[in-house]
């Protein structure tokens, strides 16, 4: 079956806007024929092919250049490269109520709205009614749209695009917008279009919508197509990268400081090293080998804190963590609030990677954690283990 | 092709006129006063200021009367035309249709309020005696037919350029001022010394406006040579501007 949109590496560039004679000479390049000689790519060779009934979640975080390709494909812009086929009517929601007047009444903005997707006079005046009754705005709809909530205006623009009776629907972020129960309209419409062999395009941040209409999914990244899939596949994909980003933006932070800081509550680590034997600071330590690691914890009431040292992996997944107490070790009063720890792990067990060293800092109970300090430390060596870490074992000959 | 798009050029339309007076209790009012106001103006300068002795005992309110409109039409057809691509950038930068639709819709709904204001003017006028004859009026029609086809094939050319350069505006309205002057609306062409005349008689406004008197005072009826040549000069204006248009829309969105 002939795909009904096939986009082949399509691309897309913006120029840079500044000075008048710049525009000067954007128009004269363009006018010639050339592209534009300053400009950013906002989305670049992306392949997608969608039979009819297929569904595509559109994802990726701001700027990725989503409502880019979502423009393209609803025929508002041309790409600067490669080429779209659309073989089907398209209605777009690209923002809801583009298109709207705030001046005039909503049954009046229906008509351009309508008009603006391809909508007859002769098919609108059977259709308004409809059109009217799914937006249910009651009394509004005889109301200037400047007086409307953006709830309303969504409403609205929904209604008019359902009227169009589309086989390609564009949905820019639509359902963010309006109440629950509407939204739950619109996936209700959603979903019986798709029944009816309609073909969706949802850009969303809502994975969950995206995994509950879409069948595939396309993961933009710096306007490059970074994955493409079934939905779940490429929304938990998603998701992982998110986590970890968070996560990254979390350790940096953590580690941000500089080897010292000020005591952050009762308990606190103010002082945190990774180094050698010899004392100079590491960053990577060698698989079977080992490392220090040596800090300064704070009392506010001057009573002896538990110290925790352990290792997580760079995603945040514990690996090993152990408490001062519990091999019975007393960090050294160096004053009244000041405690010296220092703990030396050998044989480092775990597999070549990126993992992290965290302190914490602990009331004298061992109940309540205070505090947090962590620093980057990579494990290298030759392994060709797989997994976290080594487990002493051994291979049974009987 | 631009026919499949006829109900939303009507709505746009539509919408064009209604925007001249929704939100301003006085506009619609304000696109026939502002006209009768001018035309009070000059009728003053040139009958009680200026008073040339050409002048004396011709129908000046009339003669002005017939080619004024046109030029008010025309030149403000012509400014709102070149910003109209920018008014609508909500919608260029949301929604796919033909972009030239804009244009002609403000340029139709400009020549829709002139035109009512014109014929208006006009049945006033002969209605207090002015010497007009009705046989003219259909020639009169086809040449605001060719002002209005003229008028659009030059508000695509700049409503294209004003897209990229923002100051073609500021400099179309000066000009458009000068221009009124240099064309023979104001003053009969035989005011103009005999060796200047053939300039001011070049102005395509000079031809609009002599077949305008003569259709409506001096009750042509019949299309002259001429009238084919302006034809010509009319359709290659609007093609010109349309084949220019068309061929820098694509980029549009991303300049707006």
């Amino acid at each position: 079956m002939e795909p009904l949109l096939s986009l082949d590496h399509i691309g897309k560039d913006y120029p840079r806007l500044k000075n008048a004679g710049s525009q000067l000479r954007n128009f004269l390049a363009l006018l010639r024929g050339q592209g534009v000689a300053d400009f950013y790519r906002a989305l670049d060779d992306v392949t997608v092919n969608l039979r009819r009934g297929e569904s595509l979640g559109i994802i990726g975080e701001n700027g990725a250049g989503k409502s880019t390709l979502l423009k393209i494909i609803a025929g508002v812009i041309k790409p600067s490269r490669g080429s779209n086929v659309v073989r089907g009517r398209v209605s777009a929601l690209l923002e809801l109520g583009s298109g709207f007047h705030p001046e005039y009444t909503g049954l009046e903005n229906i008509d351009l709205a309508a008009a603006l997707l391809g909508l007859s006079a002769d098919d609108l005046r059977d259709k308004r009614e409809e059109i009217v009754a799914f937006a249910d705005i009651g009394e509004h709809i005889n109301q200037p749209i400047k007086h409307y909530s953006s709830g309303m205006v969504v409403r609205l623009g929904f209604a008019v695009a359902t009227a169009v009776e589309p086989e390609i629907l564009i949905t820019d972020e639509v359902l963010a917008v309006g109440d629950e129960s509407f939204q739950k309209k619109c996936i209700r419409w959603i979903e019986a279009f798709l029944a009816d062999g309609g073909t969706l395009l949802l850009c969303s941040h809502s994975m969950y919508h995206i995994q509950k209409l879409c069948q595939q999914a396309l993961w933009l990244h710096h306007g490059r197509q970074h994955m493409l899939g079934s939905s779940a596949e490429v929304t938990q994909e998603y998701l992982a990268y998110h986590e970890k980003k968070e996560l990254a933006a979390k350790a940096e932070a953590a580690t941000r400081p500089a080897q010292a800081r000020a005591p952050q509550g009762a308990y606190s680590i103010v002082e945190f090293r990774v180094e050698d034997d010899g004392g100079t600071p590491l960053d990577s330590a060698t698989y079977r080998g080992s490392f220090r690691a040596t800090g300064t914890a704070y009392s506010d009431d001057g009573r002896e804190p538990v110290v925790v040292v352990g290792l997580v992996r760079a995603d945040g997944t514990p690996v090993y963590g152990v408490l001062s107490e519990m091999d019975g070790y007393r960090p050294i009063r160096i004053d009244a609030q000041h405690f010296r720890f220092a703990i030396r792990f050998h044989d480092l067990l775990t597999l070549p990677g990126k993992y992290a060293v965290r302190a914490h800092a602990m009331d004298p109970e061992a109940l309540r954690l205070f505090d947090t300090w962590e620093i980057e430390l990579a494990v290298v060596g030759d392994s060709r283990e797989v997994g976290l870490c080594h487990l002493p074992h051994s291979w049974l000959e009987s | 092709m631009l026919w499949r798009h006829r109900h939303l050029f009507a709505n746009l339309y539509r919408r064009e006129i209604r925007n001249r007076y929704v939100g301003s209790a006085s506009g619609m009012f304000w696109a026939l006063l502002h006209p009768l106001l001018l035309l009070g103006v000059y009728t003053f300068i040139f009958t009680l200021v200026f008073r040339p002795p050409e002048l004396t005992g011709k129908h000046y309110l009339l003669f002005v009367a017939i080619g004024l409109w046109p030029w008010l039409a025309f030149q403000e057809s012509l400014l709102r035309g070149t910003v109209a691509i920018q008014g609508y950038a909500g919608l260029i930068k949301k929604v796919a249709f033909p972009h030239e639709l804009v244009i002609y819709s403000t340029v139709a709904a400009t020549f829709t309020l002139h035109l009512a204001g014109y014929l208006l003017v006009l049945a006033v006028l002969w209605a207090v005696g002015q010497p007009l004859t009705a046989t003219g009026l259909p020639l009169a029609l086809g040449v605001w037919a060719l002002l209005f086809l003229a008028s659009s094939g030059l508000a695509l050319f700049f409503s294209t350029i004003q897209v990229f350069l923002k100051d073609t505006e500021h400099i179309l309205s000066p000009v458009m001022q000068i221009l009124l002057y240099l064309a023979p609306i104001l003053y009969p062409l035989t005011l103009v010394p005999p060796d200047l005349r053939v300039w001011v008689a070049a102005n395509p406004f000079s031809y609009l406006v002599g077949r305008l008197r003569e259709a409506l005072e001096g009750g042509q009826a019949l299309p002259v040579s001429a009238d084919a040549w302006a034809l010509l000069g009319t359709v290659v204006v609007l093609l010109a501007g349309r084949a220019f248009f068309l061929r820098m829309s694509p980029y549009f969105e991303d300049f707006v």
